[in-house]
């Protein structure tokens, strides 16, 4: 059995979705109750590949909500206990959504093995990075000529490079060959390892990497406070959207500059299940994060192990591996053709 | 929205609990054990650990007239409860601390009582919710908060106990699960009854948890998995489990 455990994107819309679950209680409840309430194993669903394979699968809603990420210690919780249940449920691979992989890998909660009576086994979890930077790397690959773009001679800015994802799609970008790749992070130093480890790539300071990029893959979260202009951008331009959570779309598209929701997969036939619609999908019978469909690739194909773990552990090999898996199995990107047309925003 | 991921770096100053009331040792960030606040307010929860373990003592004997033919199994998790006061009474020895039994004693009247209560009427379902189920996982809850903030000498007591009690809460639970239907009506109104106790249990001690470094919020969260828990476990569906939780624990 797989698992994948989510997170509403705010308070109000966890409200309402508990309302339309059945959970009336929760709907009416406060913050302060929202931060006691335990995990809740919401519903179960069953998943066909189209070799006819047939996987089980829950969904486990955290109880988290983003309104909670500056209370460390609920949001560790929160996952902690998340975790827990799925353990407890005999799930052999679950896939960590949303900002719960965040909060696991930025408040370390690897030093929490122990919660409550239960040593959490980490071989029964997944970040779901490797199958979500080969899914971005896809889109690039696939999207960039349809705009014209020459990707041999492109210059592909990764913003986030040095994280789990950006420098997995960096390593992946490489090998598949582009014109350039433009580096762009927070903090300097693992930017600069990343560079010496890629033997290529150039270092810069986000508004200078946009105003020379022909495609930018988003794999850090926007900050509400940052502000960008949006005709730095050369035209055309592709963007990939692949932060948390996805807000880029509003910012940026329109007038020559294509966004498409990054590491979102869509599955080849209906599932059977409701929660993706608090996830905004735009059809969540269909699409889902990349990082979830890690876990039910890793279920299709009997690996239970914590496929994707750590920091900067995902190799070329691993994310051939799951792409492989991925299209054996009725999953493909999200492409141009089947998100919205973006509105033109000028900020 | 957007969140930066800056946002979440860890700042240990900024989590909940700590350094608070009773002051706490730099190094290690644990509660300094002789000041005399600590030892006030250690008082109190060390007197309403024995007094707890004493009444589970003597509420699983009771229950045992309920169902003569476990009285056996019901004596052995009784004679648990009893090493449990004698360990936590060494506890307070070992800090210099005398445990406020008189608070205690009145802390636990209003489940006592509807303990009793429940006994002379006879209601096997109403003491099992009440003994094995609520204090079983208030405890479990108190317990697993307290054994990271706790002394050296109490935390390896408590690592001790908390394994137990869980073979508590499970007795309670096995019984229900295989009498659900029979028991349901019962089992929501003693619920509806008793886990408002539980909620005032909580916030009544809740200030001197706090001097221990027990968060209140952890310990309502941990009590509500764990009530979670067993009630899926009876065979009671999520749903019905958050009405019975909300309703009366957090309504």
């Amino acid at each position: 059995m797989f698992g994948l455990i989510g997170h509403s994107t705010s308070l109000d819309a966890a409200r309402s979705k508990a309302a339309s679950l059945g959970y009336p209680e929760y709907a009416e409840g406060d913050f302060e109750m929202w931060c006691v309430a335990p995990p809740q194993l919401v519903e179960t669903v069953t998943v066909t590949s189209p070799t006819g394979k047939v996987i089980e699968g829950a969904y486990i809603d955290s109880v988290f909500v983003p309104e909670m990420l500056s209370r460390f210690k609920t949001a560790k919780r929160k996952v902690l206990s998340a975790m827990e249940l799925a353990q407890k449920n005999d799930i052999a691979i679950t896939a960590l959504g949303g900002f719960t992989s965040i909060i696991f890998e930025n408040l370390n909660l690897l030093k929490e093995q122990q919660i409550r009576n239960t040593k959490l086994e980490w071989e029964r979890f997944t970040t779901g990075n490797t199958h979500t930077a080969w899914v971005i790397a896809q889109q690039v690959v696939h999207n960039a000529p349809r705009l014209g773009i020459d990707l041999a001679r492109a210059k592909v800015a990764v913003v986030g490079a040095s994280g789990d994802i950006g420098s997995a799609v960096c390593r992946w970008l490489q090998r598949q060959g582009v014109g350039e790749l433009l580096l762009v992070a927070r903090r300097p130093q693992p930017l600069l390892d990343l560079q010496a480890e890629l033997g290529s790539g150039r270092v810069l300071e986000l508004n200078d990497a946009l105003a020379e990029a022909d495609v930018v893959v988003w794999v850090a979260s926007l900050p509400e406070g940052l502000s960008i202009d949006a005709d730095l951008l050369p035209r055309p331009c592709l963007m990939i959207d692949g932060g948390y959570p996805k807000n880029l779309d509003s910012r940026f598209a329109g007038d020559g500059v294509h966004v498409i929701k990054g590491g979102i997969v869509e599955f080849w036939q209906d599932l059977g299940w409701q929660m993706m619609e608090v996830a905004d999908m735009a059809n969540p019978r269909r699409q889902l994060f990349a990082c979830f469909a890690e876990a039910m690739l890793l279920e299709f194909e009997g690996i239970h192990t914590n496929f994707s773990w750590g920091r900067n552990n995902i190799t070329l090999a691993n994310m051939d591996r799951i792409g492989e898996a991925s299209l054996r199995h009725g999953f493909r990107a999200l492409a141009l053709d089947s998100v919205q047309p973006g509105t033109l925003v000028t900020a | 929205m957007a969140v930066s991921l800056s946002d979440l770096s860890p700042n240990p100053a900024a989590s909940i609990g700590l350094g608070r009331g009773g002051g706490s040792t730099a190094e290690s960030g644990l509660p300094d054990f002789s000041s005399e606040s600590y030892k006030d307010a250690y008082s109190r929860i060390n007197a309403i650990v024995i007094e707890g373990e004493q009444e589970a003592h003597d509420n699983y004997l009771s229950l045992a007239t309920l169902l003569p033919d476990q009285a056996d199994e019901l004596a052995r998790l009784a004679r648990m409860e009893m090493k449990h006061k004698k360990g936590f009474t060494a506890c307070a020895a070992n800090l210099g601390v005398e445990a406020d039994m008189p608070f205690a004693h009145a802390f636990f009247a209003p489940l006592r009582d509807n303990f009793q209560q429940g006994l002379a009427e006879g209601k096997l379902v109403t003491c099992l919710l009440i003994q094995s189920i609520l204090i079983e996982a208030f405890a479990i809850a108190a317990y697993h908060i307290y054994i990271p903030v706790a002394d050296p000498f109490a935390r390896k007591i408590t690592e001790g106990v908390v394994q137990d009690e869980y073979t508590h809460l499970n007795y309670g639970q096995e019984w229900l699960k295989a009498n659900l239907e029979a028991s349901r009506q019962e089992l929501e109104e003693a619920n509806r009854a008793n886990l408002p106790h539980v909620r005032r249990m909580l916030e009544q001690v809740a200030d001197d948890a706090g001097v221990l470094q027990m968060d209140k919020e952890d310990l309502m969260a941990d009590f509500m998995t764990s009530y979670q828990e067993v009630l899926i476990e009876i065979g009671f569906t999520s749903r019905e489990i958050a009405r019975m939780a909300t309703a009366a624990l957090l309504g």
